[in-house]
């Protein structure tokens, strides 16, 4: 995902990072790895939303405002949503979201509730936002739960571990488009994304 | 040292002048509100301000909060302004969550037990007797347990308010009820306020429509609101016509209403547009002024679109353009509310309001203001007039 968000910001294109499982300290640590300083962007083409810091009961970010919009709880669904429109309109649209996991709304909201916030967030994000990129944990949810988030997106992109711990990327399906499924190798190397 | 005594009157003020004044003085005491939704909105910051007019008219209020840590919660609440502490009584529902301690008298030690939750609201109720109680948000609860005893809980609550005269918001978004479940809750409450916010051009646009419940009760229209920090939600106009024949008046309205004004025009006649922020009783608009000669009619037809609202100023000795001035209307359309200003009604020969409405043929109770914009006079009955048009109140 971070990859994802360089090739973005590379393009000249907004981000906004919604982070449930990370603090977005963490996840400038992790871009820094990997040769990509995220800061310089912060407030002009990246926004945080950050759901982590209130919930996992640190303090906050000093000056949570222009880089950051925080998210009080993970059951505060409405609240996630509003702040990704908020972040959206700091930094003008069309922006590419990126949700770091709908996983971890399971642990605190309904299935039910989650689809329905799913389906409204994503609609909103397709027709006045841009792109919507949502990251979901495999092996954690039940098989109607992923056959429903599924049927809800455009694109499933699938991503794993071999037996011998080597990073496999493939296409489930991407709507209007005839994909290629089979499962390929990939490394992640600093400053690029490579394939084998 | 006991805090003072607090402040008790017929009405419960929402904060907001223009809507204060068609709810009679506030919501009713007692009264049962509910706030909802069916998609995310910003009706937190309605809830938030109608906590925050509490605690400053030195009421006292309980804030009921699922989501927030208390101390998170006060700081939100801040952004309205300074208001007397003692005055909110925070239920701190998150501490048990997480896991740290409290400082605040009412926590909710069990999260996983619906009737802890409910007896802890009601001892604070009790405890406190507050003047309004806001509930944020009641899709935790339905999210969490069971309908049927979700809804009970819900009927406790309020009869718990209804007895110690308090006024009670309930926040709701609704992720998992169905309709029939829906019409329940609404005729659980006194008053439906409804929450939307769209996106348009980048921009959150939020507007909130009251309805009370039950026959010949205040409906109002979908009224657009904003918020500003330190000031709090007011009804807000994005955008409001100033419109009219040429040499009626129009860039001296706008700059007579507004606080911060500016015009594009040359020789002392707009060829672009004027604009003027305006901040009157609770409500801010954005006017906007077209040119009132035929050349220019491309420019009025890009600002007609999409508006709130119309003052239609003519010069009220000149009847010979009030011909011009019914076109202008007419291109904007029958569905939009509208002010005619009779303007230089000061000067000789000017035509009364009546005279001007039969001679312009209006609808009947069109409204008709006799103003002199150059003296500020009836500039602002008109725009209030306008305002109560467009919520739906008048």
């Amino acid at each position: 995902m971070v990859s994802q968000i360089r090739e973005s910001l590379r393009a000249g294109e907004r981000v906004v990072f919604v982070t449930l499982d990370l603090h977005p300290t963490e996840i400038r640590a992790r871009a820094k790895a990997l040769k990509l300083d995220l800061e310089p962007n912060e407030g002009k083409s990246l926004v945080f939303v950050d759901c982590y810091s209130a919930t996992s009961s640190e303090r906050p970010e000093a000056t949570p405002g222009k880089k950051t919009l925080l998210v009080s709880s993970f059951s505060n669904l409405e609240g996630i949503g509003m702040a990704m429109s908020k972040a959206a309109q700091e930094l003008g649209t069309p922006v590419r979201i990126y949700f770091y996991t709908i996983s971890t709304l399971f642990l605190h909201n309904s299935t039910q509730a989650i689809a329905k916030f799913f389906q409204i967030v994503t609609s909103r994000a397709k027709m006045n936002m841009g792109f919507i990129l949502y990251a979901v944990q495999d092996g954690v949810h039940e098989p109607m739960t992923m056959n429903l988030l599924r049927s809800l997106v455009d694109g499933v992109v699938e991503m794993r571990f071999t037996d011998t711990m080597e990073r496999e990327v493939r296409v489930h399906h991407m709507r209007g488009f005839q994909v290629d499924s089979a499962w390929h190798p990939f490394v992640q190397m600093p400053g690029a994304l490579g394939g084998m | 040292m006991q805090a003072p005594e607090q402040a008790r009157t017929g009405r419960v003020s929402t904060g907001i002048k223009v809507l204060d004044d068609r709810l009679g003085g506030g919501f009713p005491r007692s009264a049962t509100l509910l706030l909802f939704s069916d998609k995310p909105t910003e009706k937190r910051l309605f809830a938030e301000g109608f906590a925050v007019q509490g605690a400053r008219t030195n009421e006292t209020t309980v804030y009921v909060d699922f989501y927030r840590l208390p101390a998170l919660a006060r700081n939100d609440l801040l952004r309205f302004g300074s208001f007397p502490k003692e005055r909110l009584v925070l239920v701190d529902a998150i501490s048990s969550q997480l896991m740290v301690e409290s400082p605040e008298t009412y926590r909710i030690a069990d999260i996983s037990s619906l009737s802890s939750i409910i007896d802890c609201i009601v001892a604070a109720i009790e405890g406190e007797r507050p003047a309004r109680l806001v509930v944020d948000s009641m899709e935790f609860l339905a999210d969490h347990f069971p309908k049927d005893d979700v809804l009970r809980e819900w009927k406790r609550v309020i009869e718990a308010a209804k007895a110690v005269g308090c006024v009670t918001c309930f926040l709701f978004i609704n992720w998992t009820y169905h309709e029939h479940d829906l019409q329940v809750i609404r005729t659980m409450s006194d008053f439906l306020v409804e929450f939307q916010s769209s996106m348009r051009g980048g921009i959150i646009r939020s507007s909130m429509r009251i309805t009370e419940m039950g026959a010949g009760g205040l409906k109002t229209n979908w009224i657009p609101y904003t918020f500003k920090d330190l000031v709090g939600v007011t009804v807000y106009f994005p955008r409001i016509l100033v419109t009219g024949p040429f040499n009626a008046g129009k860039s001296t309205v706008v700059r007579s209403l507004s606080e911060r004004a500016i015009s594009i025009d040359r020789m002392g006649t707009t060829v672009a547009f004027d604009y003027g922020n305006v901040n009157l009783s609770g409500i801010e608009a954005e006017i906007f002024g077209t040119p009132g000669q035929e050349r220019f009619e491309f420019i009025f037809k890009i600002f007609a679109r999409e508006v709130s609202g119309v003052l239609l100023v003519v010069d009220a000795t000149r009847p010979e353009d009030f011909e011009r001035a019914k076109h202008m209307l007419e291109l904007i359309g029958a569905r939009i509310p509208f002010v005619v200003l009779a303007n230089k009604s000061d000067l000789p020969g000017a035509l009364t309001v009546d005279r001007i409405a039969r001679k312009m043929d209006l609808p009947d109770g069109s409204p008709v203001v006799a103003t002199v914009a150059t003296e500020n006079r009836g500039l602002r009955e008109a725009l209030l007039i306008l305002a109560e048009m467009i919520i739906g109140v008048r």
